[in-house]
């Protein structure tokens, strides 16, 4: 099954969904090689939100890939307004949508804590370096842990001039 | 007419026989956390390559490593299927 983030990226902003990109890609964004299998986002909910993720992977056959019988998206409209978070398996990867994450908070505070970046397919909140780590940190897991030792090493590095290194 | 040899596997330090042999090296100036996550036992070399490359490159090398793991799990489980 492929993992495709840039394009599940392109088609969520597409969508017009507002969103913040964390977990592992975020991971590797800032510089920690870590082989990450999803897409994590954070993003409000609400019926409105959701059906943007919904147009965003329409044609991906989407189903809730965490489900018993793996219900498709389209099969759960009428419940969009009560998800607190989505977890899909498309045709172009797994794409998990939280509308909050431990250690930041809901998705308001999430943004606070995010910081755009352009790339060559557009322009993409990511969460900043501390953020991460304490998203990690909450998170708790060993692979967690074992990237927040990563992260704090890069945050390090990053506080001093280049040229030291 | 004597001719002089030079080996230059002669002149090799016991610090740089160890590097070649995979012993990471500090850099002088590293930090606490730097420290702590090399002595951990990861391998700082691949970070400092990662922090080498832009936002953007990293994302593009992470997609192709995990296209071929894709790849080799797909393939392994073909293998296995048959």
């Amino acid at each position: 099954m492929a993992q495709n983030d840039q394009a599940l990226l392109t088609r969520l902003k597409d969508s017009g969904l507002e969103f913040v990109v964390i977990g592992g890609l975020c991971v590797v964004y800032h510089g920690v090689p870590v082989a990450t299998f999803d897409l994590d986002i954070c993003c409000p909910f609400g019926e409105e939100n959701v059906r943007k993720i919904a147009s965003a992977v329409k044609d991906l056959h989407p189903i809730h890939r965490l489900t018993a019988n793996q219900l498709s998206l389209e099969q759960t409209r009428s419940s969009f307004k009560d998800l607190k978070n989505v977890y899909l398996q498309t045709d172009l990867g797994k794409l998990d949508c939280l509308s909050e994450v431990a250690g930041l908070g809901s998705y308001e505070q999430v943004f606070q804590q995010s910081i755009l970046h352009r790339m060559s397919f557009g322009q993409f909140r990511m969460l900043s370096l501390d953020a991460l780590i304490a998203a990690k940190v909450a998170a708790g897991r060993q692979k967690d842990l074992d990237a927040v030792r990563l992260l704090r090493a890069v945050k390090e590095r990053s506080a001093k001039p280049r040229e030291l290194f | 007419m004597s001719v002089l040899k030079v080996y230059p596997d002669s002149m090799m330090d016991a610090a740089t026989l160890a590097q070649m042999n995979g012993e990471y090296a500090m850099p002088p100036d590293a930090g606490p956390a730097w420290r702590a996550a090399a002595e951990y036992g990861f391998d700082m070399s691949l970070i400092e390559a990662s922090l080498k490359l832009t936002p953007e490159q990293r994302l593009a090398e992470h997609q192709q490593v995990i296209d071929f793991l894709i790849e080799l799990q797909e393939s392994s489980q073909a293998h296995g299927a048959k």
